[in-house]
């Protein structure tokens, strides 16, 4: 198995913003990561954490203050316009197009921009037309296209330009859930039979935890978190249970938890209780038994809480703020 | 796909994507292209009656008191107009509409797709004010020599200042957004350009000016472009040159100011 072809390489890439008022804003500090061809890296982040400015620095539609950046080895200052034969993006979803231009006329024209237009070139329009089951919208106008649409058929126009790295930012703003689950069989489906490098930035963890396997947490203008979906989670992964009683909350319970256990909580409604617990050692679950049974609890239900890319993806954002704000 | 692949840049490419795209976008708002015939054709009109109307009329400059220096003024003032105009004003609504981004992300370079815009837009904007031109010349009864041979190189060179305004109005609307009101007053600075008498020793280093003038030569008395002085056409050549390349020195300036401002997509 031969070494991985390094798609885009970002090193030292910082973006400030100067305001009025000699203020100014680090939008991007000094980050730095590698992306593989094929790979598909989700770019994760709260609002204002540097996503968007750091898919504009790559493309060159912002200028960064420092660092450099490589799209296949070339040197994206150096070598642009050119190097953007490499790229393409959906940076605002449906604004990206020509409302008064049919779907058609729209890929035709954003693939003849990157000089996309050969008869094989056509056949693959076609063919992304039916992934995204245009068809039928295929010669008409995008303002008349509902807002579901309008954003596939900007994706269409960004994949129809065949380039072999894609930024995708927000790509599933406005979509139903039927239309989402269809775009990440399509993007699975582009990067391992096309070997596309896709960069998907968006607040949708589903799309994320579902596309990627990689992710690349922004806070504040700085990577937090670059790693696996799988191990980032099993860092967060807590013995959190979820308890039903069928009975009112038993008397003492409360207080028995709640020095045992910190940040245990015990509700009722009068005719069941819930208690969620994080356990930290191995047997406390043995302690948690004891407590019950003193009490005479009638257990219903357990759950583990299993914890998903959300989760992780709180924590961190959490912890790096606090981290922030105490230093 | 791998890197490095990707497609061979090429201007024809960018420049039937541009046709395309225009005349897809003319034939679907032919009523505004239209209206906006009609409203430039009364508002010659209005000057037209004026003129008749005031048998005192003897403005110096390009308009010589002679209703052929109105119509040739209003020609020339309304290709002027559409060169600086469709330019800047495409570039402030591809912004407000959010695909200005997407045309900067053209391998060639977003300064092929301005330029490729400007041909596409002389070009599909020639015959409908080349028809003006003949309306006018019927309702003042003065028909003028059409020949195209020297007028189309003449009209080229004079509104290559035009476009020069077009740039510069445009990079200045990236960064500073909101210049509608300044496109407006500058449709009336341009008429100002060609009332301006050549007698005047500066009056042949203005935009629009010399041109306008060489035009009315070739409309009026006949003559041919190889028969004008060539210095007078050399010199008309170099201003509206110079005016074009300051436009795009311009541009240039305030794409990398909205660059650094991360101000592309914004409006």
């Amino acid at each position: 198995m031969g070494a991985a072809t390094t798609a885009l390489d970002v090193k030292s890439l910082t973006k400030v913003f100067h305001e009025r008022g000699n203020k100014s804003v680090k939008a991007v500090d000094s980050i730095s990561f590698q992306v593989n061809q094929g790979e598909v890296l989700g770019l994760l982040g709260p609002n204002g954490a540097g996503k968007t400015t750091t898919i504009k620095c790559i493309l060159g539609l912002m200028r960064p203050d420092t660092g450099e950046i490589r799209v296949f080895g070339e040197n994206v200052e150096a070598c642009y316009p050119r190097v953007l034969r490499n790229m393409s993006a959906v940076l605002e979803g449906s604004r990206n197009l020509y409302w008064r231009l049919t779907v058609w006329e729209n890929i035709l024209f954003f693939a003849r921009l990157h000089g996309v237009t050969s008869r094989e070139d056509k056949a693959h329009f076609e063919n992304l037309i039916r992934l995204f089951s245009l068809e039928d919208k295929r010669n008409v106008e995008v303002r008349k296209l509902s807002q579901g649409m309008k954003q596939k058929t900007s994706i269409v126009c960004t994949l129809a330009r065949r380039t072999p790295v894609v930024f995708l930012d927000e790509p599933t703003l406005g979509l139903d859930v039927e239309t989402s689950l269809e775009l990440r069989h399509v993007l699975k489906q582009l990067a391992s039979e096309e070997n596309r490098t896709i960069i998907v930035s968006s607040h949708n963890m589903d799309v994320i935890q579902d596309v990627c396997r990689r992710v690349i947490i922004l806070s504040q203008g700085r990577i937090v978190a670059d790693d696996h979906i799988s191990d980032l989670v099993s860092l967060f992964k807590t013995k959190a249970y979820r308890i039903i009683l069928l009975e009112p909350v038993p008397e003492g319970l409360e207080e028995a938890l709640a020095s045992r256990f910190k940040g245990a909580t015990v509700t009722g409604d009068g005719r069941r209780t819930e208690v969620r617990v994080n356990l930290l050692e191995n047997d406390d679950i043995y302690t948690l038994m004891d407590i019950l049974r003193d009490r005479g609890a009638i257990i219903d239900e357990i759950s583990n809480e299993e914890t998903d890319l959300e989760k992780a993806f709180l924590e961190i954002v959490r912890r790096e703020r606090n981290n922030h704000e105490s230093s | 796909m791998s890197g490095g692949s990707g497609t061979i840049m090429n201007p024809v490419s960018i420049l039937v994507a541009i046709l395309q795209r225009d005349w897809a976008m003319m034939r679907r708002y032919i009523v505004n292209t239209v209206s906006s015939l009609v409203s430039i054709y009364i508002i010659f009109l209005f000057i037209f009656l004026g003129i008749k109307g005031l048998s005192s009329y003897a403005a110096i400059g390009a308009l010589e008191g002679t209703l052929e220096g109105t119509v040739i003024g209003f020609f020339v003032w309304t290709f002027s107009v559409i060169a600086y105009s469709d330019l800047a004003w495409s570039l402030i609504v591809e912004a407000q509409a959010g695909t200005l981004e997407q045309l900067y992300l053209t391998p060639a370079g977003f300064k092929w797709v301005a330029g490729c815009t400007v041909i596409s837009n002389l070009a599909l904007n020639f015959v409908p004010v080349v028809l003006l031109l003949v309306v006018m010349m019927a309702t003042t009864g003065q028909w003028l020599n059409l020949d195209f041979i020297s007028l189309v190189p003449l009209l080229l060179i004079t509104i290559l200042g035009a476009y020069g305004f077009g740039f510069a109005l445009g990079g200045l609307a990236l960064v500073y957004k909101r210049l509608q009101a300044i496109f407006q007053v500058f449709q009336f600075v341009l008429i100002g350009f060609l009332v301006v008498p050549q007698r005047l020793p500066w009056a042949k280093f203005l935009p629009l000016s010399l041109g306008n003038s060489l035009i009315y030569d070739v409309m009026v008395d006949g003559v041919r472009l190889w028969e004008l002085p060539t210095g007078s056409v050399l010199t008309a050549l170099l201003v509206g040159a110079a005016y074009f390349a300051i436009g795009v020195v311009i541009f240039s300036v305030c794409e990398n100011i909205a660059k650094d401002r991360g101000l592309l997509g914004h409006y």
